[in-house]
């Protein structure tokens, strides 16, 4: 276990140091985030000129809900399915199928070395550009409630996008299926438009899938409550049902990884 | 003259013949990237429809108006993603890989090689989009009259100079700012502003999208010809464009200048 721990450390550790001499890549988030926030701003404004609210959201309640998702973003961003399509693709996953340990951890660890980074770089600089400079209230209702939804979003996001990736296990070129999927999770997480905007029966279907746990969940437990399809659940309750959907699509992954893995088959590298 | 004429196009037909072949080869995929292309490039509208469902509006514009932009702007990057965005994606794979130095030995103007080897045809998929979301717009709203559509003609080609001239930009970075693949964000997000009727901004901001950064032409003032809510002068804004795309030109090839070979 401790060996474990260390392992992942240090791999998150190398990750940080990697991706720290590109730095700047991950900088420019300090225009494009606020960037896009401005045309949000505008946006809401224009649309909130003659009401007070809208599917239930005030205008301030609206900007901080584009301002929160932005923000959580920085800290669950993955793309561990471009990461593993690009392995399994170059057949260079081999060396990974030879460690002492899953590639599925493995992933995980650099997530964690290259989210840390970003945390300094990107979540800390945006998250006070919007609390001062747009003054758009994102302080989380109940802080501790929101770093433990936060921590599930990044795992969700992670066992999702990992699901995604091991589909290369079983086409040449899955780059497509991964676009068309990744458009659907972003849109269903709540990504473009609060879920609530969705047409009534839509949202139904969308309470039952894992996406919502990605944005629109963490995004309501930092405003302070939640609503979907009709179903309003206090802070704990959709934190803990979170919590399960989590443990489920881990389950759903090591499956799917145990019985991917018997499929690879790497040549020479 | 002719026979530069000529031999652009055969050079251009040259490719095109190549670049199709190439994406025969992987046919689902290459049918699977337009469909995705198609299905991405709804997003905004999708987003404007679930606004104005709600019951919402942006003040002065119905659905269809406003659907109208939207639509332009996905005409114009069905023209301009396949023809000029491609050599975004070349300037960033053969710098980074050092192999920038094979279009400078051709025998062919080094920005029309870069041009020509990143022609891409999935983007060609947004015109199906952009085409449809536009006769939709287009039912919705009364008919423009042929001066509507001789502004509009005007305007949406300063629409897509405007985007060559990003294109220009973002692949000038790209000599400097070696393998940054977020260029693209950067065009996504800074050309969002454009998605949406001008008027939802204040009139410095205005002002600001259509002579400074003129991403106000890309489809606002298109629309806004089409529904006859624009004067002659606002062609006095295509000129704006113009100095945009001799801006863009000047920047790529001053970047080019500062290229250092990998020396590969």
């Amino acid at each position: 276990m401790i060996r474990t721990v260390r392992s992942i450390q240090a791999i998150g550790i190398a990750t940080y140091k990697e991706w720290a001499a590109y730095r700047s890549h991950m900088a420019i988030s300090l225009l494009i985030g606020p960037v896009y926030f401005l045309v949000q701003y505008f946006i809401w404004h224009a649309v909130y000129q003659d009401r007070e609210t809208l599917n239930g959201f005030t205008l301030e309640q609206m900007l901080a809900y584009f301002g929160i998702a932005a923000v959580i973003n920085y800290l669950t961003f993955d793309f561990a399915d471009w990461n593993l399509q690009m392995l399994i693709r170059t057949g260079k996953f081999v060396t990974f199928a030879l460690r002492p340990m899953p590639h599925w951890l493995f992933a995980l660890s650099q997530k964690i070395g290259h989210r840390s980074l970003g945390f300094w770089i990107e979540f800390v600089p945006i998250f006070l550009i919007f609390q001062f400079v747009f003054q758009v209230d994102i302080m989380p209702a109940q802080p501790l409630w929101a770093v433990a939804t936060i921590i599930l979003s990044f795992l969700m996001n992670f066992l999702i996008n990992y699901c995604v990736g091991m589909t290369a296990f079983w086409l040449v070129r899955a780059e497509g299926i991964r676009r068309v999927f990744l458009l659907l999770k972003d849109i269903s997480a709540g990504l473009f438009v609060p879920l609530s905007f969705f047409p009534e029966q839509l949202q139904k279907v969308l309470f039952f899938l894992p996406f919502q746990f990605i944005s629109y969940v963490p995004t309501r437990v930092f405003i302070g409550d939640y609503e979907l399809a009709g179903i309003k659940l206090s802070i704990p309750a959709i934190v803990g049902v979170q919590a399960g959907a989590v443990a489920a699509m881990a389950a759903v992954t090591l499956l799917l990884y145990h019985i991917a893995i018997r499929r690879f088959s790497g040549v020479g590298v | 003259m002719i026979a530069a004429i000529r031999s652009t196009a055969a050079c251009f037909w040259a490719v095109m013949r190549t670049k199709i072949a190439e994406q025969m080869a992987y046919r689902s995929h290459f049918i699977l990237s337009v469909i995705l292309l198609i299905a991405g490039d709804l997003i905004v509208p999708l987003i404007t429809l679930l606004v104005y469902r709600s019951g919402a509006t942006f003040a002065g514009w119905t659905l269809h108006e406003a659907l109208l932009v939207q639509a332009i702007f996905g005409l114009a990057k069905g023209i301009a993603f396949p023809l000029f965005f491609g050599m975004v994606n070349t300037t960033l794979g053969l710098v980074r890989e050092g192999t920038f130095d094979l279009l400078l030995l051709k025998p062919r103007s080094v920005l029309w090689m870069t041009m020509l080897r990143g022609l891409d045809l999935d983007d060609f998929g947004r015109l199906l989009s952009g085409g449809v979301l536009f006769g939709y717009a287009l039912s919705g709203i009364d008919a423009p009259s042929i001066a509507g559509w001789l502004q509009f003609a005007a305007l949406f080609a300063a629409s897509l100079a405007v985007l060559c001239t990003f294109a220009l930009l973002l692949s000038g970075l790209l000599f400097q700012w070696v393998g940054s693949s977020r260029v693209f964000d950067i065009f996504d997000s800074v050309t969002s502003f454009g998605m949406y009727p001008g008027t939802i901004y204040s009139k410095a901001v205005q002002q600001l999208l259509t002579y400074v950064i003129p991403v106000g032409l890309i489809a606002n003032m298109p629309a806004v010809a089409l529904l006859g809510r624009g004067g002659w002068e606002t062609l006095g804004a295509a000129g704006a464009s113009v100095l945009f795309l001799a801006l863009g030109l000047w920047f790529w090839h001053a970047m080019l200048g500062r290229y250092t070979s990998a020396g590969g």
